[in-house]
């Protein structure tokens, strides 16, 4: 009887560690051209919220999403402090006033590293475990 | 008429399962994004015949629909348009509308400028409040989102000045500083109101119906301008405003009963203040704006005498939402507007107070569908503008009370 409710806790404790993520589960990427090294979490904000469109440097940038799943999640809650049915809210009144573009979102980790190296000033995030290549880590300060 | 708007209905809800994408296409190796949305309403009320349609039998005669372009010509400067078109009983007529078209040069985070027909930053909502898509409501507050004079006001012909501006621990705050010109909606619940029904000052204040004249009015418009300042506070999720408007309106034109002479009501002053606030934690949502617009406007009677009316209007709301699961949000706001402030607040002639309850299904990401009841004490009949309580629609007259059903289908991409 203790075993089966050892294995019952372990599977939901599992579970919700598959589907969930945590800041430390994320990483924030950049196109190589972007010139810092570290951004602050209200920049990293600013970026994808699009009421910033430079990074301390000067460089332009503009923000890559994922389209769901836990990283996404995970990134609007801890970053943007929203749910992502707020943040598309927040994103349609941009378009439908004509102040802001819809982002580019993509349906993978492997998607968004391949669009963010091949696009000038994007930035983007994937989870930590996502291999990098052809991009920047950022540190979020 | 109303299988016509069924069957717009049914097309409305179906429609976008066949365009779930995001229409994107290049031209001159750039990106074009083009958007739109759609939506049908139906409205029942057991008194009156409400925004000039014929609810009191129940009415679809609530559409409409907008598309929009926009392109960043390059990392500063973005243009872009929308046009719309809507039809709500006796208004909008489907006359489409060059909705905004502007370009957007970003000189720096605090700093840009938008030049054009802009949509004007006034409030919590003010600019976005026609996108029935972004809100639990299937109607807007109508004591501050008057949807029949929305042509007249959600835009104006001219400039911003707009930035952000991060204050550290502080928070950050958004400015809009704005002016131009009133756009006229010749299809709008304004003119609608002062070409079937005539108002002079009553008495005790405010102004009052005169049956026995009628006008044809040939424009409208005149200079606005304000500010607005949102404040992000360090507080999560709370955000607090202020606006401020200043409007210069001249309506001119001919009565046509019981004489043919020319008719002109000119503004004295129309000062319009707004406080708003909001609060978000988690899925929930509060809401509350507060405005007063006192104005003074002087209109010449068929004999010509020059009269003067002052009208020191109040409005607002709160409103509470939960969104529950991805599919269902409920939420509830009441909504108070006092016609002459000065004046009796408990006479129905003065007021219009909504209390609402709402429920928003989405059906995907991008199609909704909304049910609300409105239990509405007052129809304000006093008021220079008839904020949905129309004579005309009304030949026997304005009941104190009505409950009114609206249910609204809506899509965008």
């Amino acid at each position: 009887m203790r075993h089966l409710q050892i294995f019952v806790i372990a599977t939901v404790v599992g579970i919700c560690a598959a589907v969930t993520a945590s800041a430390a589960d994320i990483k924030v990427i950049a196109n190589p051209n972007v010139g810092v090294s570290s951004v602050s979490a209200d920049e990293l904000k600013g970026v994808f919220l699009a009421t910033k469109s430079s990074l301390s440097d000067g460089s332009h940038v503009e923000p890559v999403l994922e389209k769901d799943g836990p990283v996404h999640e995970a990134f609007v809650k801890e970053y943007l402090g929203k749910t992502d049915s707020a943040l598309q809210t927040y994103y349609r009144s941009l378009v439908f006033t004509g102040k802001g573009s819809m982002p580019k979102t993509l349906a993978a980790d492997a998607e968004v590293v391949a669009y963010v190296a091949k696009t000038k000033g994007a930035v983007g995030y994937v989870s930590a475990a996502a291999s990098t290549a052809g991009v920047k880590t950022l540190e979020v300060r | 008429m109303q299988v016509k708007t069924i069957v717009l209905a049914a097309v409305l809800s179906t429609g976008p399962s066949l365009l779930h994408a995001q229409f994107d296409f290049r031209i001159d190796n750039r990106d074009i994004q083009v958007h739109s949305f759609a939506s049908q309403g139906f409205m029942y009320s057991n008194q009156n015949n409400y925004l000039t349609m014929d609810t009191s039998r129940g009415s679809f005669a609530l559409t409409d629909f907008a598309v929009n372009a926009s392109t960043a010509i390059t990392d500063r400067f973005r243009v872009g348009a929308q046009l719309y078109d809507y039809n709500m009983g006796l208004l909008g007529k489907f006359h489409p509308q060059l909705d905004w078209a502007y370009g957007d040069y970003k000189f720096k985070d605090w700093l840009g400028i938008r030049a054009g027909k802009v949509k004007t930053v006034q409030g919590l909502s003010h600019d976005v409040q026609d996108m029935e898509f972004l809100h639990t409501w299937a109607l807007m507050p109508q004591s501050v989102y008057p949807i029949d004079t929305r042509g007249d006001t959600i835009a104006h012909i001219g400039a911003d000045l707009y930035g952000d501006v991060p204050i550290k621990k502080l928070g950050s705050f958004s400015y809009t500083l704005f002016g131009g010109k009133r756009p006229n909606d010749a299809d709008g619940g304004y003119l609608y109101g002062v070409d079937t029904m005539s108002h002079v000052p009553a008495p005790q204040g405010g102004f009052m119906y005169i049956t026995g004249q009628t006008k044809d009015v040939t424009y409208y418009g005149g200079p606005v301008y304000g500010a607005d300042l949102h404040w992000a506070t360090p507080v999560k999720g709370l955000l607090l405003g202020a606006s401020y408007m200043v409007q210069d309106i001249t309506t001119t034109g001919h009565y046509t009963k019981p004489v043919v002479v020319p008719y002109k009501l000119t503004t004295v002053t129309d000062n319009a203040t707004e406080f708003y606030l909001e609060y978000v934690i988690r899925n929930l949502r509060f809401a509350g704006e507060y405005r007063s617009e006192p104005k003074i406007v002087q209109l010449n009677q068929p004999s010509g005498v020059l009269v003067q009316g002052f009208q020191d209007s109040r409005s607002g709301y709160v409103s509470l939402s939960y969104r529950f699961t991805k599919w269902l949000e409920l939420g509830s706001y009441h909504s108070r507007y006092v016609d002459n402030w000065p004046v009796t607040h408990s006479d129905p002639r003065n007021h219009i107070f909504d209390q609402v309850f709402a429920a928003r299904f989405d059906i995907n990401r991008y199609v909704d569908f909304k049910i609300e009841g409105h239990f509405i004490d007052g129809a304000a009949i006093d008021g220079v503008l008839d904020h949905g309580f129309y004579a005309a629609p009304n030949p026997n007259g304005l009941a104190p009370n009505m409950h009114m059903v609206v249910v609204r289908v809506g899509y965008h991409m």
